[in-house]
């Protein structure tokens, strides 16, 4: 009787119009936008490949110092962002966060120093953009609606339910039916728009997917299933509830439009979200501060060097490498030389500016890391904080929910991208490491290429892999455990209002 | 006729979608307020600090000499802020709010256009602000078809319209009726919160509302109720097509989510994917070999002889190297600007986006507004010029040579004589550009009411 039900559930969708104009909508839309999202991949991974090429590049043939690459104006040591191939399903933060960040021993890099690679034309950033789960975001929950609107309602209406419940069959039974079979028909688009958007990725040649990218898109995939259970069960709640048809088709809508539309934008509309720069003065002063103690380290180093009267240039020919810029949180200061030859009288200073070096070096290192300690609590207040508010609110609405879990599948929400830029950090004290054992700081060649350029190639190499698979699931399942427990919670309801239901 | 749109309207107002449309649209309209008059003072205060500190600095120029006014230039010149900002707002935080103007030591000033401003530093979620553009174009939109879904098609399940068709009343005229009624019952809470928005908006002494904006917003209203309109016909047209009232709703809806919430995007992407542009690197190359050109030309430029001759000829290159900079950077804004209103065009045919296209420009507001400010500047810059040539030619003391300091006069300058930027909206020019969307969206309504029309009559009852 149960299999009967289920049939008789999922022949009856099948063959409705709305099932067919269903799918050939997710179709269209779904092929149109990853042809666009994929040539807009490849764009953005001819950027990021031409860009390490040249950093790569320039590294090597404009620095010859060590301190030339870590201070340097031009061609300087330079980290470059790749492009998620999973920013195809929820583009996230990985197209608007910067994609290139200087490694340096004066300072631990953040997502805030990053910089973008210029673009050709800019303003097309005016034009609204879209990504597929945005897709299945809007398309999917609406389709699971009207598909669920006239589910319990519709039957009541045409008295087929009093038939169906005259047989020897629980309610209970009943609902699970109808649900499995309106579960399985709107299953086929979203599989079948999935499917033609994989298909179209993997004929792609520049679109490189690995076994755990397809576990992610599997988690994606899976969450949108546990998001379309969710809608189609407030659907079936509403038709329990108001018993007609045209009622519960209306209130639907108006829960969709509210759910899906509004709340999400009402929300931080209402609520200010803009990163709050008003507390940035203090600590730009703190940090301004210590750095002004590195100074007055210096200059006391200088005066008691055995060479009088000289500045910090110690009569060679070094530069002042300095920044300053409070909207960023930037200061620091430190001396850089890039000396092609030494003549024979400068000879004799070579000593003192290693021993400067060597003093110089290791402090400003630790400079950076007690920088470090104000500007990583300053950037959490500023930025991070009301960004984190910002999306507790949005998860009041199952869309919000939905959108959460699929960026942190694919590895394009915060801690996705910031994976990125303690990748970095670490580089940067791999660096910092090595210059310590090697004693780079008060090698020659920090300041002088006489004696033969830097080998580049002998420094630790920068290698960077997206969080593992087990990490991108940690980091979905409290969203997507929000969703599921939302789904038990509408079944119940709909359960115990079905069954004290009279028919 | 009357009797039709009577019963109409009384079948609405006490249904449940009516009461689901009021509280949905004045809690929009409301949030779209109180976020307007949190936001709108701060920025009107930025940009007259702005222009204040500009002013300052020009005083400071005129009072040193001629020739500083004609070497350092204006100043920045900043837009000024919409008063409409709560129309049309997505997108104007991308735009600069300036042109710069800077210049070197020796050469002259240019105006010179800022990147976009995009935001890599907010690491928040990305949400599209509640703004009139996002109440109508989506909200309105699809109240509207919920509105007619059922106009014909559910009558007709009921029966009732073969009871209204047995009077002696024309087809057209029920029609008319229905459309008439649906029109007046969700203009009622649309104008309702709209005034409450408005009301609310006007009574905040930090915002003010002058004569002009209240004639736009009633031009944004006349925009606002022909696109409903356009919705409302829809409705009707696939109402009477359709047996059922559900497959109605979801024909409609379908239409809807691809036409209103996924055309636009999608249609831009694909223009915008493949248009191939001059980029930057070009650019700054084309730029190099300006300069390099001129280099060449004007090679005794360099030496440092202050003869008459010589210093003719670096005047002119100082000159000619501000025109020609000034001008390649306008061409390549130009450029920018027209690719991306190339791809915005193709999006004409969902009526949501030229709805924002409308409330845009008649807003004061966007890209065509960000062109229109560059062309104001432009005007402005050679007004500068001009002024600064009139004041040359009135100092018998100067030695007449433009672009060198030796050549020009050296006496101070009255603040007040000299022209001062102000950036104006033009409703006329506004209409000018947006003339084709306004009778496209026209020709739409006009289209389906036609379709609406001529289903309803063919239709068997």
């Amino acid at each position: 009787m149960f299999l009967t039900l289920v049939r008789r559930e999922l022949l009856d969708n099948l063959m409705t119009f709305r099932f067919a104009a269903a799918v050939v909508i997710m179709l269209l839309l779904v092929v149109a936008n990853t042809v666009v999202l994929i040539k807009d991949y490849e764009l953005r991974l001819a950027d990021y490949n031409t860009a390490v090429k040249t950093h790569r590049q320039e590294l090597r043939e404009i620095n010859k110092t060590y301190s030339d690459g870590m201070l340097g104006v031009w061609g300087t040591m330079i980290l470059d962002r790749p492009p998620n191939p999973l920013s195809i399903f929820n583009t996230g933060l990985d197209k608007r966060l910067g994609n290139k960040i200087k490694v340096s021993h004066t300072f631990v890099p953040t997502i805030w120093d990053a910089n973008k690679y210029e673009a050709d034309n800019a303003y097309f950033n005016i034009l609204t953009s879209i990504d597929i789960v945005l897709i299945f975001q809007g398309i999917l929950s609406l389709l699971a609606l009207t598909f669920a609107y006239d589910a319990i309602a519709g039957e009541y209406e045409h008295g087929t339910l009093r038939l169906v419940l005259s047989n020897s069959i629980g309610r209970g039974y009943v609902l699970v039916a109808k649900y499995i079979g309106a579960m399985v028909c709107l299953l086929v688009p979203l599989l079948m728009s999935l499917l033609l958007a994989l298909i179209l990725l993997t004929t792609s040649t520049t679109v490189s997917l690995d076994t755990d990218d397809f576990l992610r898109i599997g988690g994606i995939v899976f969450t949108s299933f546990i998001y379309l259970s969710l809608f189609y069960l407030i659907g079936m709640f509403i038709s329990a509830i108001t018993r007609r048809t045209s009622t519960a088709l209306i209130l639907s809508l108006f829960v969709w439009a509210f759910l899906v539309l509004v709340y999400p934008n009402m929300i931080l509309t209402a609520v200010d979200t803009v990163p709050r720069t008003d507390t940035k003065t203090a600590a730009y002063n703190q940090i301004k501060q210590v750095w002004e103690e590195l100074e007055r380290k210096r200059e006391q180093f200088l005066r008691n060097d055995p060479i009088p009267g000289e500045s910090w240039s110690l009569g060679l020919d070094f530069s002042l490498s300095f920044d300053d810029n409070p909207s960023r949180l930037v200061y620091h200061t430190d001396i850089a030389g890039a000396l092609e030859t030494i003549d024979e009288k400068s000879e004799p200073l070579v000593p003192h500016a290693q021993n400067l070096f060597r003093f110089l070096g290791p402090l400003t290192v630790s400079t950076a890391e007690r920088v470090w300690l104000i500007r990583k609590p300053a950037f959490e207040e500023i930025y991070v904080q009301p960004a984190n508010r910002g999306r507790i609110l949005l998860k009041f609405s199952p869309a919000g929910l939905y959108d959460a879990a699929t960026e942190a599948w694919a590895g394009t929400d915060f801690n996705g991208t910031r994976d990125f830029f303690i990748a970095a950090q670490r580089y940067r004290q791999a660096i910092v490491n090595y210059f310590h054992d090697e004693k780079i700081f008060a090698s020659r060649q920090w300041f002088s290429s006489d004696q033969g350029a830097v080998d580049w190639d002998t420094l630790p190499q920068f290698s960077f892999q997206r969080s593992d698979i087990s990490i991108n699931a940690k980091r979905a399942l409290p969203d997507l455990f929000l969703l599921l427990t939302m789904n038990v919670f509408l079944f119940i309801a709909i359960f115990l209002v079905f069954i004290k239901s009279e028919v | 006729m009357w009797h039709i749109i009577k019963r109409e309207i009384y079948n609405n107002l006490n249904s449940l979608r009516f009461a689901l449309t009021t509280v949905l649209l004045l809690a929009l309209m409301i949030t779209n307020a109180v976020r307007h008059i949190r936001e709108h003072p701060k920025r009107v205060q930025k940009y007259h600090d702005a222009v204040t500190a500009s002013m300052n600095l020009l005083t400071s120029r005129a009072e040193d000499s001629l020739y500083t006014l004609a070497h350092e230039g204006p100043g920045t010149l900043y837009k000024k802020p919409s008063p409409l900002h709560f129309c049309a707002a997505s997108g104007e935080a991308l735009l600069p709010d300036r042109v710069d103007t800077p210049h070197g030591s020796r050469g002259f000033w240019r105006l010179e256009y800022p990147d976009v401003n995009i935001n890599m530093k907010n690491v928040g979620p990305d949400v599209s602000q509640i703004d009139w553009t996002f109440i109508i174009g989506y909200i309105l939109s699809l109240i509207a078809l919920l509105f007619t879904f059922d106009a014909i098609s559910s009558e007709r399940e009921h029966g009732t319209l073969r009871l209204t068709l047995a009077n002696a009343i024309p087809r057209h005229t029920v029609l008319i009726g229905k459309f008439l009624g649906a029109l007046v019952s969700i203009t009622i809470p649309f104008m309702l919160a709209m005034l409450v928005n408005l009301l609310m908006i006007s009574s905040a002494s930090e915002v003010h509302l002058n004569t002009e904006a209240w004639g736009r917003l009633g031009i944004i209203l006349f925009i606002a109720l022909l696109y409903t309109c356009l919705f409302l016909a829809l409705g009707l047209l696939v109402s009477a097509r359709v047996q059922r009232s559900a497959v109605s709703l979801v024909i409609l809806l379908l239409t809807w989510v691809t036409f209103v919430a996924f055309m636009p995007s999608t249609l831009a992407a694909l223009a915008s994917g493949f248009s191939s542009s001059m980029s930057q690197h070009e650019y700054s190359h084309r730029y190099g070999q300006n300069y390099h050109t001129f280099r060449r030309t004007w090679r005794h430029a360099w030496y440092q002889s202050n003869d008459e001759k010589m210093l003719r000829i670096r005047g002119e290159w100082h000159t000619q190297i501000a025109v020609s900079g000034e001008r390649l950077a306008g061409e390549y804004l130009t450029f920018k600007i027209t690719q991306v209103q190339r791809a915005r065009a193709i999006t004409s045919i969902s009526p949501a986006a030229l709805l924002q296209h409308l409330f845009e420009a008649f807003a004061g507001i966007g890209l065509d507004r960000y062109q229109q400010f560059t062309e104001n500047a432009q005007r402005y810059a050679r007004e500068y010029r001009e002024f600064v040539v009139d004041m040359e030619r009135g100092d018998p003391e100067s030695r007449h040579i433009m672009g060198v300091r030796q050549g020009m006069s050296q006496k101070p300058v009255n603040p007040e004589a000299v022209p001062k930027f102000e950036d104006t909206l033009n409703l006329g020019q506004d209409f000018n550009t947006v003339a084709i969307e306004l009778l496209l969206l026209t020709l739409f309504v006009v289209v389906l009411l036609a379709g609406a029309y001529l289903a309803f009559v063919r239709v068997e009852i």
